[in-house]
Parts: C-alpha cells; sequence; structure tokens
C-alpha cells in the first residue's frame, strides 16, 4: 500500500460531530445564501440609498465584532484540540472563552442597535435598516443559540462528560459555532463594507 | 518535545491569518475607496476566509467525500450571486 492510500484511509468518511447538525448547518447556509442574494438584489433597485446609510454604520463596531467571532471560533477549535488529547477541563476553559467572546459580540451588536434605535431608526425607516436590521438580528438569534449550545457543551466538559474515545458532542457544537461565524463573515463585507 | 511546542499550531497560523485579512477589509473601507475593484476585492477576502473556516476549523479539508467541495461550491456560487447583483 503507498502513503496516498495510507492517508486517504485515516480520513473520515463524515464531518466532525453529529451527522443531524450538518444538515441543520446545511440548511441554515442555505437560508443565509438566500437572503444576502435578496438584499444585494434589492440593493440595486435603490444603490444611492444603500449606499448612503451603509455609510452611517459603525464599521469600527463591525470590524471588532468579525475579529471577536473569528477568535472565538479559534478558541472552539482549541477546545476540540483539548478533548482529543484528553483535556477535559482544559477542552472546558476554551469553551467558556469562546462563550464569553459570544457574549461581547452580543454587547458591541446590542451597542449598535441602541445607537440606531436612539437615532429613531426602526425596520420601517428604509430598504437599507429593513434589511440591516432583519439580517444582522437574524445573526444575532443564531450567536445566542451557539451560545447556549457551547454553555451546555462546557459545563458537560466540565464534569468529565467527554473523552478522548467520546466527545462527538464537543465536535457537535462547534461545528455550529463555526457556521455562526463562517455566516459573519459574508455578512460583515456585504452590509458594512461592499459599495 | 520542546520543539514541537515552540511551533504555532496551524490553527493559530490561520486564526492570525484571518485577523490579518479583516483588518485588510476594514483598512480599505476606511481609506474611502468604493467600486468594482473594492467590491470583488472584499468578496474574494470574504470568500477565501470562510474557505479558511470550513478547511481548518470546521476540518472538512481531511474529511473524504463530498463535504468540502459541497461547501466550497456553496461559497463560490454565493460569491458569483453576489458579485451578478452588484454588477450585472
Amino acid at each position: 500500500m503507498n502513503s496516498t492510500a495510507t492517508v486517504y484511509d485515516t480520513q473520515p468518511k463524515s464531518p466532525p460531530g453529529d451527522l443531524a447538525i450538518w444538515v441543520f448547518i446545511l440548511a441554515e447556509l442555505l437560508v443565509f445564501a438566500v437572503l444576502f442574494v435578496v438584499y444585494a438584489m434589492a440593493r440595486r433597485n435603490n444603490i444611492e440609498l444603500f449606499n448612503l446609510h451603509q455609510l452611517q454604520l459603525d464599521r469600527a463596531a463591525g470590524l471588532a465584532n468579525t475579529l471577536v467571532l473569528i477568535t472565538s471560533s479559534y478558541f472552539v477549535v482549541r477546545a476540540v484540540a483539548a478533548i482529543r488529547e484528553g483535556e477535559t477541563q482544559r477542552c472546558s476553559r476554551w469553551l467558556w472563552a469562546a462563550f464569553s467572546l459570544g457574549a461581547l459580540f452580543l454587547l458591541i451588536k446590542g451597542a449598535e442597535y441602541q445607537h440606531h434605535f436612539s437615532m429613531g431608526v426602526t425596520l420601517r425607516s428604509n430598504d437599507f435598516y429593513l434589511f440591516y436590521l432583519s439580517l444582522t438580528f437574524f445573526h444575532f438569534m443564531h450567536v445566542i443559540m451557539g451560545m447556549v449550545i457551547l454553555a451546555a457543551v462546557a459545563l458537560k466538559a466540565q464534569r468529565g462528560g467527554y473523552s478522548v474515545s467520546e466527545h462527538t458532542g464537543v465536535e457537535t457544537g462547534a461545528s455550529y459555532w463555526h457556521m455562526v461565524d463562517l455566516v459573519w463573515l459574508i455578512l460583515f463585507p456585504l452590509v458594512y463594507v461592499m459599495h | 518535545m520542546t520543539k514541537t511546542l515552540s511551533i504555532p499550531r496551524p490553527c493559530t497560523r490561520i486564526w492570525l491569518l484571518m485577523m490579518v485579512l479583516t483588518f485588510i477589509t476594514w483598512a480599505v473601507a476606511q481609506l474611502g475607496l468604493s467600486g468594482q475593484w473594492l467590491i470583488l476585492g472584499v468578496l474574494a477576502i470574504a470568500l477565501v476566509k470562510g474557505q479558511l473556516v470550513v478547511d481548518h476549523f470546521m476540518g472538512l479539508r481531511r474529511v473524504r467525500g463530498f463535504w468540502r467541495p459541497l461547501l466550497t461550491g456553496y461559497l463560490l456560487l454565493l460569491g458569483a450571486a453576489l458579485a451578478g447583483a452588484f454588477f450585472l
């Protein structure tokens, strides 16, 4: 057997985590893709309005939240690596660190919403804000959902509920969190930058 | 053993690369640039970062079968649809 065949044989057939979460992830990615394309199509009808209001968004907050989510995703990768090495407590600490960054994301986004609402912005202000608020709030809810999953997995890891041989739950939670990150990586440039 | 520990994990290098790419996206916007090249450049960076998440964070690079091509196809199709909506 040559080395290529050996490497191929050691590659898993299924993605990390429970297969059901991947079906869910694919469905979620499809929904977000449709929303992103609808945003881009709606922008075609009123490019000047979209460009004008996009410039009023707090790009520094968008940047901060992107860095926060990327870093939290990285922490989750470290949590998975830790449990694969049998380090349950280290796994739990990385997951709580990722959870904390999720909370920071919500705080920053919440401050942005607070600013918009104080300026009288609502869903009915114009088409740009209709899409901006809907898209980002839909993602906001996914961050909350991801944090609930991370907390549940972190608590179980803390109690020694995972091991080197059985840690599907950690990989399942991690995969969902990476999806939340992946979606934001498209959303940020699309809504905050591209004009 | 010590030598192994002194080398950053591959995921750490990927994380740093994604942070740099994010800063580039933001800096380009801060320079006040706009138009076709900004849109294409920023979109390309977003797709590259998405592929890095798929490969190295989700770990699909090491998974056999259709999973990685499926997610890569998703990113490419989405990128093409967004570019089409912005330019056509």
